[in-house]
Protein backbone atom coordinates (compact mmCIF):
# COMPACT_ATOMS: atom_id res chain seq x y z
CA UNK A 1 0.00 0.00 0.00
CA UNK A 2 1.08 3.02 -1.17
CA UNK A 3 1.01 6.29 0.60
CA UNK A 4 1.79 10.14 -0.67
CA UNK A 5 3.59 12.33 1.24
CA UNK A 6 0.74 14.78 2.42
CA UNK A 7 2.80 18.32 2.37
CA UNK A 8 -0.61 19.93 1.78
CA UNK A 9 -2.27 17.95 4.99
CA UNK A 10 -4.51 20.70 6.69
CA UNK A 11 -4.44 20.77 10.51
CA UNK A 12 -7.15 22.44 12.38
CA UNK A 13 -6.26 24.51 15.27
CA UNK A 14 -8.17 23.67 18.60
CA UNK A 15 -8.69 25.06 21.97
CA UNK A 16 -8.63 23.44 24.91
CA UNK A 17 -9.30 24.36 28.97
CA UNK A 18 -7.13 22.90 31.13
CA UNK A 19 -8.60 21.01 34.43
CA UNK A 20 -7.07 20.51 37.71
CA UNK A 21 -8.50 16.60 37.49
CA UNK A 22 -6.75 16.20 34.26
CA UNK A 23 -3.50 17.38 35.26
CA UNK A 24 -3.62 14.99 38.76
CA UNK A 25 -4.74 12.04 36.54
CA UNK A 26 -1.62 12.19 34.29
CA UNK A 27 0.45 13.15 37.05
CA UNK A 28 -0.76 9.95 38.59
CA UNK A 29 -0.41 7.58 35.47
CA UNK A 30 2.97 8.87 35.12
CA UNK A 31 3.37 8.03 38.82
CA UNK A 32 4.82 11.31 39.58
CA UNK A 33 4.20 12.37 43.70
CA UNK A 34 5.53 16.09 42.86
CA UNK A 35 2.11 17.60 45.36
CA UNK A 36 2.20 21.19 43.04
CA UNK A 37 0.21 18.57 41.14
CA UNK A 38 -2.30 17.51 43.42
CA UNK A 39 -2.72 20.68 45.60
CA UNK A 40 -3.41 24.19 44.93
CA UNK A 41 -2.82 25.28 48.17
CA UNK A 42 1.00 23.87 48.00
CA UNK A 43 0.97 24.96 44.14
CA UNK A 44 0.16 28.48 45.10
CA UNK A 45 2.98 28.61 48.15
CA UNK A 46 5.28 27.61 45.43
CA UNK A 47 4.68 30.48 43.54
CA UNK A 48 1.83 29.25 40.84
CA UNK A 49 -1.33 30.57 39.70
CA UNK A 50 -2.78 27.23 40.12
CA UNK A 51 -1.83 24.13 40.08
CA UNK A 52 0.43 23.82 37.03
CA UNK A 53 1.03 21.39 34.43
CA UNK A 54 3.50 19.13 34.36
CA UNK A 55 6.48 19.51 31.66
CA UNK A 56 4.72 16.48 29.28
CA UNK A 57 1.44 17.32 29.72
CA UNK A 58 0.53 19.17 26.33
CA UNK A 59 0.48 15.28 24.90
CA UNK A 60 -2.57 15.05 27.06
CA UNK A 61 -3.83 18.42 25.30
CA UNK A 62 -2.87 17.08 21.73
CA UNK A 63 -4.23 14.35 22.01
CA UNK A 64 -7.50 15.22 23.80
CA UNK A 65 -7.68 18.15 21.76
CA UNK A 66 -7.90 16.54 18.44
CA UNK A 67 -4.78 15.37 17.08
CA UNK A 68 -5.04 12.05 18.53
CA UNK A 69 -3.28 8.84 17.48
CA UNK A 70 -6.24 7.92 14.46
CA UNK A 71 -6.37 11.64 13.31
CA UNK A 72 -2.82 11.26 12.76
CA UNK A 73 -2.84 7.80 10.90
CA UNK A 74 -6.04 8.93 8.91
CA UNK A 75 -4.09 12.33 7.64
CA UNK A 76 -1.18 10.90 6.74
CA UNK A 77 -2.28 7.33 5.69
CA UNK A 78 -0.13 5.90 8.23
CA UNK A 79 -0.09 1.98 8.84
CA UNK A 80 -0.80 2.04 12.70
CA UNK A 81 1.18 -0.76 13.61
CA UNK A 82 4.60 0.38 12.26
CA UNK A 83 4.01 3.92 13.94
CA UNK A 84 6.53 4.69 16.51
CA UNK A 85 7.24 7.95 18.07
CA UNK A 86 11.00 9.40 17.73
CA UNK A 87 11.33 12.50 19.19
CA UNK A 88 9.62 15.19 21.25
CA UNK A 89 10.41 19.14 21.83
CA UNK A 90 8.92 21.37 24.55
CA UNK A 91 9.90 24.91 24.78
CA UNK A 92 8.18 26.85 27.40
CA UNK A 93 7.53 30.42 27.17
CA UNK A 94 5.18 31.17 29.75
CA UNK A 95 3.10 29.10 32.71
CA UNK A 96 0.06 27.11 32.20
CA UNK A 97 -2.11 26.38 35.09
CA UNK A 98 -5.23 24.24 35.71
CA UNK A 99 -8.34 27.25 34.97
CA UNK A 100 -6.59 28.39 31.54
CA UNK A 101 -7.88 28.06 28.35
CA UNK A 102 -4.97 27.86 25.44
CA UNK A 103 -5.54 27.52 21.63
CA UNK A 104 -3.33 25.24 19.64
CA UNK A 105 -1.70 25.65 15.85
CA UNK A 106 -0.32 22.68 14.59
CA UNK A 107 1.56 22.81 11.66
CA UNK A 108 3.52 20.10 9.50
CA UNK A 109 7.49 20.96 9.91
CA UNK A 110 8.64 18.36 7.62
CA UNK A 111 7.68 14.55 6.19
CA UNK A 112 10.17 12.68 4.45
CA UNK A 113 11.34 9.01 3.56
CA UNK A 114 14.99 7.93 4.42
CA UNK A 115 16.39 4.19 4.39
CA UNK A 116 12.64 2.08 5.04
CA UNK A 117 11.25 4.63 7.21
CA UNK A 118 9.01 7.93 6.91
CA UNK A 119 9.20 10.94 9.61
CA UNK A 120 7.18 13.12 9.73
CA UNK A 121 7.05 16.36 12.33
CA UNK A 122 4.17 18.26 13.48
CA UNK A 123 4.93 21.39 15.33
CA UNK A 124 2.41 23.25 17.55
CA UNK A 125 2.16 27.13 18.83
CA UNK A 126 0.26 27.61 21.68
CA UNK A 127 -1.12 30.89 22.86
CA UNK A 128 -3.33 31.73 25.94
CA UNK A 129 -6.52 33.74 25.78
CA UNK A 130 -4.61 36.75 25.71
CA UNK A 131 -3.05 36.15 22.92
CA UNK A 132 0.27 35.74 24.21
CA UNK A 133 2.61 32.63 22.91
CA UNK A 134 3.13 30.27 25.96
CA UNK A 135 4.58 27.26 24.54
CA UNK A 136 5.67 25.20 21.66
CA UNK A 137 5.83 21.01 21.01
CA UNK A 138 7.21 19.83 18.32
CA UNK A 139 6.90 15.86 17.48
CA UNK A 140 8.07 13.46 15.16
CA UNK A 141 6.76 10.42 14.57
CA UNK A 142 8.62 7.55 12.63
CA UNK A 143 6.76 4.59 10.53
CA UNK A 144 8.55 1.71 9.26
CA UNK A 145 8.15 1.15 6.11
CA UNK A 146 9.97 -2.46 5.65
CA UNK A 147 8.22 -5.25 3.63
CA UNK A 148 7.95 -7.94 6.06
CA UNK B 1 29.32 19.54 35.02
CA UNK B 2 27.23 18.45 38.23
CA UNK B 3 25.43 15.10 38.09
CA UNK B 4 21.99 15.31 39.83
CA UNK B 5 20.02 13.02 42.36
CA UNK B 6 19.53 9.81 39.83
CA UNK B 7 15.66 9.04 40.43
CA UNK B 8 14.31 5.07 40.65
CA UNK B 9 10.70 4.12 39.12
CA UNK B 10 8.75 1.03 40.11
CA UNK B 11 8.39 -1.28 37.69
CA UNK B 12 5.97 -0.41 34.76
CA UNK B 13 3.31 -2.50 34.44
CA UNK B 14 0.32 -3.11 31.68
CA UNK B 15 -2.20 -1.53 34.78
CA UNK B 16 0.28 1.75 34.51
CA UNK B 17 0.12 1.83 30.34
CA UNK B 18 -3.78 1.61 30.18
CA UNK B 19 -3.69 4.16 33.24
CA UNK B 20 -1.17 6.69 30.98
CA UNK B 21 -3.63 6.02 27.94
CA UNK B 22 -6.63 6.82 29.60
CA UNK B 23 -4.81 10.05 31.21
CA UNK B 24 -2.78 11.37 27.77
CA UNK B 25 -5.56 10.17 25.18
CA UNK B 26 -3.14 8.37 23.23
CA UNK B 27 -5.19 5.06 22.22
CA UNK B 28 -2.90 3.20 20.06
CA UNK B 29 -3.19 -0.59 20.96
CA UNK B 30 0.02 -1.40 20.88
CA UNK B 31 0.63 0.24 24.03
CA UNK B 32 -2.48 -1.59 25.73
CA UNK B 33 -3.38 -4.70 23.96
CA UNK B 34 -0.97 -7.73 23.74
CA UNK B 35 -2.34 -9.27 20.67
CA UNK B 36 -2.12 -6.15 18.60
CA UNK B 37 1.92 -5.72 20.05
CA UNK B 38 2.26 -9.41 18.90
CA UNK B 39 0.60 -8.54 15.47
CA UNK B 40 2.87 -5.52 14.94
CA UNK B 41 6.27 -7.67 15.72
CA UNK B 42 7.01 -6.14 19.02
CA UNK B 43 6.49 -9.33 21.23
CA UNK B 44 3.93 -7.92 23.66
CA UNK B 45 2.99 -4.05 24.37
CA UNK B 46 5.52 -1.27 24.64
CA UNK B 47 4.92 1.71 27.00
CA UNK B 48 4.55 5.02 25.37
CA UNK B 49 7.35 7.26 24.67
CA UNK B 50 5.59 9.85 26.39
CA UNK B 51 5.20 8.09 29.37
CA UNK B 52 9.31 7.50 29.93
CA UNK B 53 9.78 11.42 28.82
CA UNK B 54 6.95 12.36 31.54
CA UNK B 55 9.53 10.15 34.20
CA UNK B 56 12.12 12.45 32.87
CA UNK B 57 10.22 15.56 33.48
CA UNK B 58 9.36 14.55 37.28
CA UNK B 59 12.87 14.27 37.50
CA UNK B 60 13.58 17.77 36.01
CA UNK B 61 10.64 19.37 38.35
CA UNK B 62 12.68 17.44 40.98
CA UNK B 63 15.89 18.93 40.25
CA UNK B 64 14.56 22.00 39.52
CA UNK B 65 11.60 24.72 40.62
CA UNK B 66 9.04 23.70 37.58
CA UNK B 67 8.20 26.74 36.14
CA UNK B 68 12.18 27.53 35.42
CA UNK B 69 12.36 24.83 32.84
CA UNK B 70 12.33 26.54 29.25
CA UNK B 71 13.06 23.63 27.20
CA UNK B 72 12.81 20.18 27.18
CA UNK B 73 13.71 17.71 24.35
CA UNK B 74 14.76 14.22 23.65
CA UNK B 75 15.21 10.96 21.29
CA UNK B 76 13.63 7.78 21.78
CA UNK B 77 16.06 5.43 21.08
CA UNK B 78 14.61 1.89 22.11
CA UNK B 79 11.39 0.55 23.59
CA UNK B 80 10.13 -0.15 27.15
CA UNK B 81 8.35 -3.00 28.28
CA UNK B 82 5.87 -4.09 31.03
CA UNK B 83 8.36 -5.58 33.34
CA UNK B 84 11.41 -3.58 34.03
CA UNK B 85 12.58 -1.13 35.87
CA UNK B 86 13.63 2.68 34.72
CA UNK B 87 16.33 4.80 36.40
CA UNK B 88 16.30 8.44 35.24
CA UNK B 89 19.89 10.58 35.77
CA UNK B 90 21.05 13.47 34.64
CA UNK B 91 23.12 16.34 34.61
CA UNK B 92 24.21 20.50 34.53
CA UNK B 93 26.54 20.35 31.59
CA UNK B 94 26.78 24.26 31.15
CA UNK B 95 25.66 27.82 31.02
CA UNK B 96 24.34 30.13 28.55
CA UNK B 97 22.17 33.50 27.85
CA UNK B 98 18.57 33.07 25.86
CA UNK B 99 18.46 37.21 25.47
CA UNK B 100 18.68 38.70 29.17
CA UNK B 101 17.52 35.25 30.66
CA UNK B 102 20.75 33.19 32.02
CA UNK B 103 20.16 29.42 31.83
CA UNK B 104 21.53 26.48 32.71
CA UNK B 105 22.27 23.96 29.99
CA UNK B 106 21.91 20.09 30.64
CA UNK B 107 21.55 16.37 29.58
CA UNK B 108 18.49 13.96 30.99
CA UNK B 109 18.88 9.98 30.36
CA UNK B 110 16.60 6.96 31.42
CA UNK B 111 18.04 3.66 31.42
CA UNK B 112 16.91 0.27 32.28
CA UNK B 113 18.68 -2.08 35.16
CA UNK B 114 21.26 -3.63 32.32
CA UNK B 115 21.83 0.24 31.77
CA UNK B 116 19.87 0.17 28.06
CA UNK B 117 19.15 3.77 27.30
CA UNK B 118 15.68 4.09 26.67
CA UNK B 119 15.98 8.56 26.13
CA UNK B 120 18.33 10.64 25.56
CA UNK B 121 17.78 14.20 25.84
CA UNK B 122 18.44 18.06 26.82
CA UNK B 123 17.11 20.85 28.95
CA UNK B 124 17.25 24.55 29.68
CA UNK B 125 16.32 25.96 32.96
CA UNK B 126 16.11 29.91 34.31
CA UNK B 127 18.45 30.38 36.99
Amino acid sequence: MESLLKEDVKLKPFRFTIERGKIKEFAMAIGDRNPIYYDADIARKEGYRDIPIPPTFPTAIEMWGGLDFETLISLFGLDPLKVLHGGQEYRYMGELCAGDTITAAPQLISAFEKRNLRFITIGIHYKNSEGIKVLYSESTIIERRGTE
Amino acid sequence: MSELTVIHKPEITHTQLVKYAGASGDFNPIHTVVPIGEKAGLDGVIAHGMLIMGMAGEALADWFPRKNLKKFKVRFSKMTRPGEKLTIEGKVTGERMEKDEKRLTGEVSVKNEAGEVKLSGQFEVKI
